[in-house]
């Protein structure tokens, strides 16, 4: 109908906002360091977030439902622990089992998938507020993980293992430095494009935003919002998991602290990149921009040798200003539809303070 | 005089008063099964532990009670602790992770209103973002958690910094009469906020603006200044917590409160204020600091293997949380839960 | 839709001898209720007369004690919701649920989207199959913005088609124009015969008359659970329409005036864009006066305006004597004037929050003392006295306002603005869902009040109540004041007080 043009325009920046604010970060260190374009760096950006990378795509697909899964990032640290210890012998602090590396992988992904199960459960059919099954998992994980821990870290553990965290597929040798084509960055890309196609272009996909968009609605449209909940939370653990498998094979070693305290910033970047938390709203490849946003500022600040103690700053006011933002843009949509209907009605045309909008 | 006629005033009594049924059978279990737990030094060391958390409690409860949230605490929990270090301590370069302060060495009578205003100011900010620039309370609150723990960490340089003066230290680590002053102010704190809560018109209209916003408006409150106050009060009380922690340490360490939010939300609800706003009472919130304290001391007393701790924790909350869901499906039954009654409400004026 | 039947004689929907009974209500009584293939039918009634029971008896959400429902000849049993809706009977609310954050073509579409050979979602296809759906019922709009971007009228229109699609023969319409302007009006009902012209019969639920003279074939009158009967709407006129609804009837409550002479309240030339104008009124000390008008009319912005809680507009409004403009609804108690809103789970009670909290709120001020602290002894005082005056039935002061009935609850807002000794009572829909008894003790209420010297503006679509209580009653219509009726000049007659609430033009002649 009549969608003004400005208007539009407006909200197509708001839409869009993270990759101004990605584009704008890049121009803005590149100008700032002439080593932050360096082939090294480049290859560094996603290869360092790629753990991160994996517990955002999980709060990005719990947000899309119009819930929260705070217990992803100890899911990440018990679920290397628990890989370590099958991993290593029993010199080296595991229980000596020294299973089939692939066996492993696949094992940590069967506990995080069962983790998501036993959260997706208790918010559905128990009906306990999500916020606090999963601040209370968040507990119960990490306390695992330092219970099944030696108290100590882990470490050595066979390169099957620790390739798709920090295996290299490529090196190119320029003047500059190596560009490494890390395989951990590859699988995050990877990974996002799988959960964009999967939100995007399936029918599971659809129902998990209309579940968040209106879930009475989407109950009257016959979808099984439990059941959509469930597996959401189930996706969550496997990412989780695959964090990681990504975090442990980078570092090759698993501690108990890994992954703690990580998800204000992971909620952080989901946010920026367009998620909601109240639902149905924004999109898996915002959400990556939201990554890209904070590796960048990441790398950036610690190429600039600034304190890297500034990045969480940074992160936050650059949170406060997007929220600035939205705000700003709720009211002006507020404000052109008022404007709209008082345009349509013809009473109380003296009222001069409204007849001229 | 407790008035119980039926069922339902008996399930209503018993879930008002759930914790404190709890936290007595807490005591007698472990009193009877665990050594010298009733004794006096251990009741004492249960009080001293529960005490930074128990006033971070106080100010997440009366946000909570508002219907909103605070993530911002343990942040300011961190930076304050920071900021009075760094301007009491005399100058000293970095090593082995360990610094010296900024070199103005003020005087911590000096300092201590410094960081309470700071966490006053802090909780303000966040209050008026929220209420007065419509943002939404959640993200607000948790971008000042980065930006707060940021900033406790740029400005510390992520060193530790010993040494605070003794006279900072009293609240934390001092005694009097033999008795802990961070309990004493704890318990104080209590005693205020409770009565506050309870007592006082301020009290009255967070719950109010807590249960229903466009009510408490129509009955003449003003929503927006009252939940600045609350956040003001969230700040104020963050700021004790950071104090009281620094002087128990003797050490700003930048990663202080970290990971504190979870365990004060915990508390909070399993002491019966309810996220859903305009519920609970600060005395109840108190019960819940108590009993994740008690927990804690006696999983330690226990020889409980302290890696396993955390688990055995968090389990305990996990049942408590899961008992919570099934009494307020109970009471969801009892008197039809408001959207179910609000929508049949609607179609029913709407079709008449 | 293409095997459309455009048969109007034929029965559609045929409901007979539906019988449903409340403790205490007898909600329907013996009622026959049929509608035509490819007919507009008006349901009309007063609030209360039956309307909301029989359609959810149609929808499935009530179960009738006893009739039955047939649809195209066939009785439906084991009625449930899911049996109506795949018997192609449709509700379409006033508030409508759509999901607002996706796209009109997912909206459309939701829970079945067309996939490409990979089995992938097709968004092409989407978006062009629902733009075709929509076009075949003569829709334009774009597919591909949010819900959330829409218009009330063309969220409507979407939920209409949304049930055509889901093979709806039969659409109830609730209300569907109360927050529309003429311009939209008149494109949801092209919309609506253009549709009516494929087959499909639409139930037409409405206070607007004139409106159901405009697009209704056939329209079927309730009265007190009863149906008073089923006219050609060219047979007719809205004369005789609001004839039937009111019925011969006795009046329900009468009262002495109170009115004194000194004037405590005037509204002099206020005016707000898009809201209402030249709005001019005054109240006598004691004085009851009604302001009615429908949705739309400018009395709900009005009644909000004048306690604080919107913008007033320009214009005068005085409270004895005194200018009055007041910024929010602290002001307004401050300068003795209340409010009873409308909707009082939203805007009246604190649920959660006991009856003393709630009956204490306004005059929290005058209860603190020294240090802010509140005085337990004199908020026990205040909220005893109106439990016994308003007869607030309860188990004691602490008991949470959630758990009284809905006429007690109505009365704890009253003792709420009654404990501020207002000079000026301003009551919005108050005796909307309370029962009989609670009815009969609020008008009690204002009895006395008004002999205590407080000016009531009763602002209510009850016309029947306001005859009972006022002395004199206002008609607002689209934003003006137009016409007045007074005990008095004995002119009170519902009949012509409903043609003046719906425009005092008879359009049924026409």
């Amino acid at each position: 109908m009549n969608r003004a043009g400005p208007n539009r325009l407006v909200s197509l920046m708001v839409d869009n906002l993270i990759w101004l604010f990605v584009i704008g970060a890049f121009i803005a260190f590149s100008l700032l360091s002439d080593r932050f374009l360096s082939p090294y760096n480049l290859g560094n950006i996603l290869l360092r977030s790629a753990a991160f990378g994996m517990l955002v795509l999980s709060q990005a697909y719990t947000f899309i439902t119009g819930n929260f899964d705070l217990s992803v990032e100890s899911s990440l640290g018990l679920t290397a622990m628990f890989a370590a210890l099958m991993l290593v012998t029993s010199e080296a602090g595991g229980w000596g089992w020294q299973l089939h590396p692939l066996l492993v992988i696949l094992l940590m992904l069967v506990l995080g998938g069962l983790i998501g199960l036993f959260n997706g459960v208790l918010i559905t059919k128990v009906g306990v507020n999500n916020l606090l099954v999963t601040i209370a998992m968040l507990f119960v994980l990490r306390g695992a993980t330092y219970g099944i821990s030696p108290g100590t870290s882990i470490s050595f553990f066979p390169k099957e293992f620790t390739w798709l965290g920090g295996g290299t597929l490529a090196r190119i040798v320029t003047d500059d430095g190596n560009f490494v084509l890390s395989v951990a960055g590859i699988f995050v890309i990877l990974a996002f494009l799988v959960g964009h196609i999967h939100t995007r272009y399936t029918q599971f996909g659809r129902n998990m935003y209309a579940v968040g968009a209106d879930a009475d609605a989407a109950r009257a449209a016959g979808i099984n919002v439990d059941r959509v909940v469930i597996i959401v939370y189930i996706i969550a653990g496997v990412c989780a998991a695959f964090a990681g498998l990504l975090q442990a094979g980078r570092l090759n070693a698993a501690t108990p602290t890994m992954g703690a305290n990580l998800i204000f910033a992971v909620h952080g970047a989901a946010i920026i990149g367009g998620m909601s938390i109240y639902g149905g709203r924004g999109n898996i490849i915002g959400a990556f921009g939201g990554v890209l946003l904070w590796s960048i500022l990441d790398t950036g600040l610690n190429i600039m040798r600034v304190s890297p103690f500034w990045i969480d700053v940074s992160r936050g006011l650059l949170l406060l200003f997007a929220v600035l933002l939205d705000a700003l843009r709720v009211r002006y949509q507020r404000n052109v539809q008022m404007r709209m209907a008082l345009a349509a009605s013809t009473i109380g045309l003296d009222d001069k303070e409204h007849s001229d909008g | 005089m407790l008035g119980i006629r039926n069922r339902h005033d008996l399930l209503e009594l018993g879930s008002r008063h759930f914790i404190w049924v709890v936290l007595v059978l807490t005591a007698v279990v472990f009193g009877s099964t665990i050594d010298k737990y009733l004794s006096v030094p251990n009741i004492t060391n249960i009080l001293i532990t529960g005490s930074v958390l128990g006033v971070l409690v106080i100010g997440q409860a009366l946000c909570l009670m508002a219907r909103k949230l605070d993530l911002s605490a343990e942040g300011t929990v961190s930076l304050v602790a920071v900021m009075a270090a760094w301007l009491m301590l005399p100058y000293r370069e970095q090593d082995f992770a360990q610094a010296g302060g900024l070199g103005v060495e003020l005087d911590p009578l000096i300092v201590i209103p410094i960081i309470l205003l700071l966490g006053a100011f802090v909780g303000f900010l966040n209050g008026f973002m929220i209420m007065k620039l419509n943002m939404n309370f959640f993200i607000v609150t948790l971008a000042m958690q980065l930006v707060l723990r940021g900033l406790a960490l740029a400005i510390s340089e992520g060193a530790i910094m010993p040494g605070t003066p003794a006279a900072f230290n009293w609240l934390g680590g001092g005694r009097v009469a033999g008795i802990p002053v961070s309990v004493i102010a704890t318990i104080g704190l209590y005693l205020v906020f409770g009565f506050v809560m309870s007592r006082m018109q301020f009290g009255r209209k967070v719950y109010a603006v807590g249960a229903n916003e466009d009510a408490a408006r129509a009955s003449g409150f003003s929503p927006a200044r009252t939940v600045i106050l609350v956040y003001t009060a969230s700040g104020f009380l963050a700021a004790m917590a950071g104090w009281m922690l620094l002087g128990r340490l003797e050490a700003s360490v930048p990663t202080l409160g970290v990971g504190m939010t979870l365990n004060v939300v915990a508390a909070a609800v399993i002491g019966g204020v309810s996220l859903k706003g305009g519920e609970g009472s600060i005395i109840g919130a108190f019960a819940g600091v108590l009993f994740l304290a008690m927990v804690n001391n006696a999983l330690n007393l226990m020889n409980v293997d302290p890696l396993w701790v955390n688990a055995v924790r968090g389990l305990i909350i996990l049942v408590a949380l899961i008992i919570d869901a099934q009494k307020s499906r109970y009471r969801g039954r009892a008197a039809a839960p408001d959207k179910a009654k609000r929508a049949e409400a609607n179609q029913s004026a709407a079709l008449s | 839709m293409a095997e459309a039947n455009l048969k109007t004689d034929e029965i559609l929907l045929d409901m007979r001898g539906i019988s449903k009974t409340y403790p205490g209500v007898q909600a329907l009584e013996d009622a026959d209720f049929s509608v035509r293939r490819g007919e507009i039918h008006g349901l009309v009634g007063k609030n209360g007369a039956g309307k909301s029971t029989l359609m959810g008896v149609l929808m499935g959400i009530r179960d009738a004690d006893s009739g039955s429902v047939a649809m195209d000849g066939q009785e439906l049993v084991d009625a449930s919701p899911q049996t109506m809706l795949d018997a192609g009977i449709s509700y379409v609310p006033q508030h409508i649920n759509l999901l607002n954050t996706l796209t009109v073509a997912e909206n459309i579409l939701v829970g079945n989207l067309p996939k490409n050979r990979f089995g992938l979602v097709d968004w092409k296809a989407v978006n062009e199959d629902s733009q075709a759906r929509l076009s075949r019922l003569g829709l334009e709009m774009d597919v591909r913005q949010p819900v959330e971007g829409l218009s009330v009228a063309e969220r409507t229109m979407l939920a209409i088609a949304k049930a055509l699609f889901a093979n709806a023969r039969l659409i109830i319409l609730d209300e569907p124009t109360a927050a529309l302007s003429r311009v939209e009006i008149d494109l949801l009902f092209s919309f609506v015969r253009a549709q009516q012209e494929q087959g499909v019969a639409f139930i037409y639920i409405s206070h607007h008359l004139e409106e159901v003279f405009e697009i209704c074939d056939r329209v079927t009158v309730m009265r007190d659970g009863r149906i008073v009967g089923t006219r050609e709407i060219s047979e007719i006129d809205v004369p005789i329409l609001i004839h039937m609804m009111v019925g011969g009837g006795v009046q329900e409550y009468e009262r002495e005036s109170a009115a004194g002479e000194q004037t405590v309240f005037e509204v002099r030339g206020l005016s707000r864009r898009g809201a209402y104008e030249h709005v001019d009124l005054s109240m006598n000390r004691g004085e009851v006066l009604g302001l009615s008008g429908l949705q739309g009319s400018g009395v709900d912005e009005l009644a909000q305006a004048l306690f604080g809680l919107d913008r007033l507009g320009v214009g005068e409004v005085l409270v004895d004597g005194e200018p009055y403009r007041p910024g929010s609804p602290k002001q307004a108690f401050e300068s003795g004037v209340a409010y009873l809103p409308q909707d009082r789970h939203r805007f009246g009670l604190v649920q959660l929050r006991s009856v003393r909290e709630n009956v204490t709120y306004s005059v929290l001020d005058r209860l603190v003392g020294r240090l802010g602290v509140l005085m337990r002894a004199g908020e026990q005082q205040i909220t005893e006295e109106y439990i016994d005056k308003l007869g607030i039935v309860t188990p004691g002061t602490e008991q949470r306002t959630l758990l009284l009935s809905g006429g007690n609850q109505q009365k704890v807002v009253f003792a709420k603005l009654a404990a501020t000794q207002p000079h000026v009572l301003i009551l919005h829909e108050p005796t909307q869902g309370v029962d009989v008894q609670a009815k009969v003790d609020i008008f009690n209420i204002i009895d006395d009040l008004s002999a205590q010297g407080v000016a009531i503006l009763i602002i209510s679509s009850e016309v029947r109540e306001l005859i009972g209580l006022c002395d004199r009653i206002l008609v607002m219509y689209e934003g003006r004041i137009t016409d007045e009726f007074s005990r008095a000049a004995k002119d009170m007659r519902p009949e012509d007080i409903l043609l003046a609430i719906e425009g005092g033009r008879n359009v049924g002649d026409s």
